[in-house]
């Protein structure tokens, strides 16, 4: 098979996991849309890099993460990614459930660091251990632990007690 | 009792201990109260971003995501790539259009391939799809997310009426508000959102919220009340019909 066909193939039971992850990146559901989209672009333009033996679903994850960090820097300091109240409204907006805890939620998740709020996405919300977090970032395990603390640390302080 | 040092304590919380070093936190937060209720703090912060990103799991998948990964072969043609994420690097991202080069496209009839070459080639917003026109870019992404009820003034585009049409599709009309600017009907399909007309549409009808149906050009007008029975949505309609994605 095609290395494009099978990349295309692979991507495709994997793109729930993929908005999750943008989701918990981008913050508003456009936005992480408009990034899968851009992600799954790279992705079959590049389907050639990826080893068959390699799970695809790390390598398209540290694609997004990628394409995450280049639009943030391609946006700058002159616009915040997002207004936090507009996208709390969206995560509200679509799972319909307690909106002011989730305006609450994505407002603090939007103060987090790139380097706190990836991390957060990776190990708490997809679920990967330190150690492959740590790879996919091309950082030492340490540097993911210390920022997944500073992270939760934010976290509580912004969110209450009442986590 | 050796006092539990924080990376434990957090590898604990994410599940990332084995079962004898697990055991051994659990005896000594049973000696600790207040550490305890550290844990169970951090516990609530992990259950709690878990049921905020959770639900993305079993929504629908847009259309035009699906579509980017159909096989080539069923799919006469790749759609068309997002002008930039949010057009700001919509240089970087551009692929080539394949349809253009291919044959059973160049094969359509010359409606369709005008249909096509009408889109100004910044846009992005068409797909051609064994000869037949469906939305792509953000005209696939409003038709599939955007409320008539909840406008918004400064989206590129504008859904107008949503309805089910006799044959059981749904369909929405809209207006890219973007130059050059048109109007036309899509109608919910397998494959995505598919175009049965697309008309140039005046400045006025695009720059405003106007969304009534008399403000569509002629020709699609003439699509809506060729499909339309029974009653347009109304605003409770219209998300449930995006909440059940467009079925």
């Amino acid at each position: 098979m095609h290395s494009s066909d099978a990349v295309r193939e692979g991507l495709l039971p994997l793109l729930p996991r993929l908005r999750r992850l943008a989701r918990a990146l981008a913050g508003q559901v456009a936005d992480a849309d408009d990034l899968v989209q851009v992600v799954l672009e790279r992705a079959l333009a590049r389907a050639t890099q990826w080893r068959p033996d390699s799970p695809l679903d790390k390598w398209v994850f540290a694609i997004a993460r990628n394409a995450w960090r280049d639009e943030l820097r391609a946006r700058g300091r002159k616009a915040n990614l997002f207004v936090p109240e507009a996208a709390g409204e969206k995560v509200a907006d679509h799972t319909g459930t307690q909106p002011a805890r989730q305006l609450e939620l994505a407002a603090a998740l939007a103060a987090l660091s790139a380097d706190q709020r990836e991390v957060v996405a990776l190990v708490l919300v997809e679920g990967l251990t330190y150690d492959e977090a740590a790879a996919l970032l091309e950082v030492p395990v340490g540097t993911v632990t210390s920022r997944l603390a500073r992270a939760r640390t934010a976290l509580q302080a912004l969110l209450g007690n009442d986590a | 009792m050796n006092p539990i040092d924080d990376a434990t304590l957090q590898a604990y919380v994410d599940g990332k201990l084995d079962a004898a070093a697990r055991a051994r936190v659990d005896a000594a937060l049973a000696q600790d109260p207040a550490q305890a209720r550290r844990v169970q703090e951090l516990q609530a912060l992990n259950a709690r971003l878990r049921a905020a990103f959770d639900p993305v799991l079993d929504e629908p998948v847009p259309a035009h995501l699906t579509a980017m990964l159909q096989p080539r072969t069923t799919a006469a043609a790749t759609p068309t790539p997002l002008a930039g994420w949010r057009g700001t690097h919509a240089a970087r991202h551009r692929r080539p259009r394949r349809w253009l080069l291919s044959g059973t496209a160049l094969a359509a009839s010359a409606a369709l391939l005008a249909i096509g070459l009408w889109w100004h080639a910044g846009s992005d917003l068409v797909r051609m799809q064994n000869g037949e026109p469906y939305a792509a870019g953000v005209l696939a992404r409003a038709l599939d997310q955007s409320l008539a009820s909840k406008p918004d003034a400064h989206a590129p585009v504008a859904i107008g009426l949503s309805f089910r049409a006799a044959d059981g599709h749904i369909c929405r009309t809209f207006t890219v508000r973007t130059p050059p600017s048109r109007a036309g009907l899509a109608c919910h399909a397998a494959t995505g959102w598919a175009l049965p007309v697309i008309e140039p549409a005046s400045p006025a009808e695009a720059g405003e919220l106007r969304q009534a149906a008399s403000d569509l050009p002629p020709a699609v007008q003439a699509a809506v009340d060729a499909r339309l029975h029974g009653d347009v949505f109304d605003a409770q309609q219209e998300r449930a019909a995006r909440a059940a994605g467009w079925r």
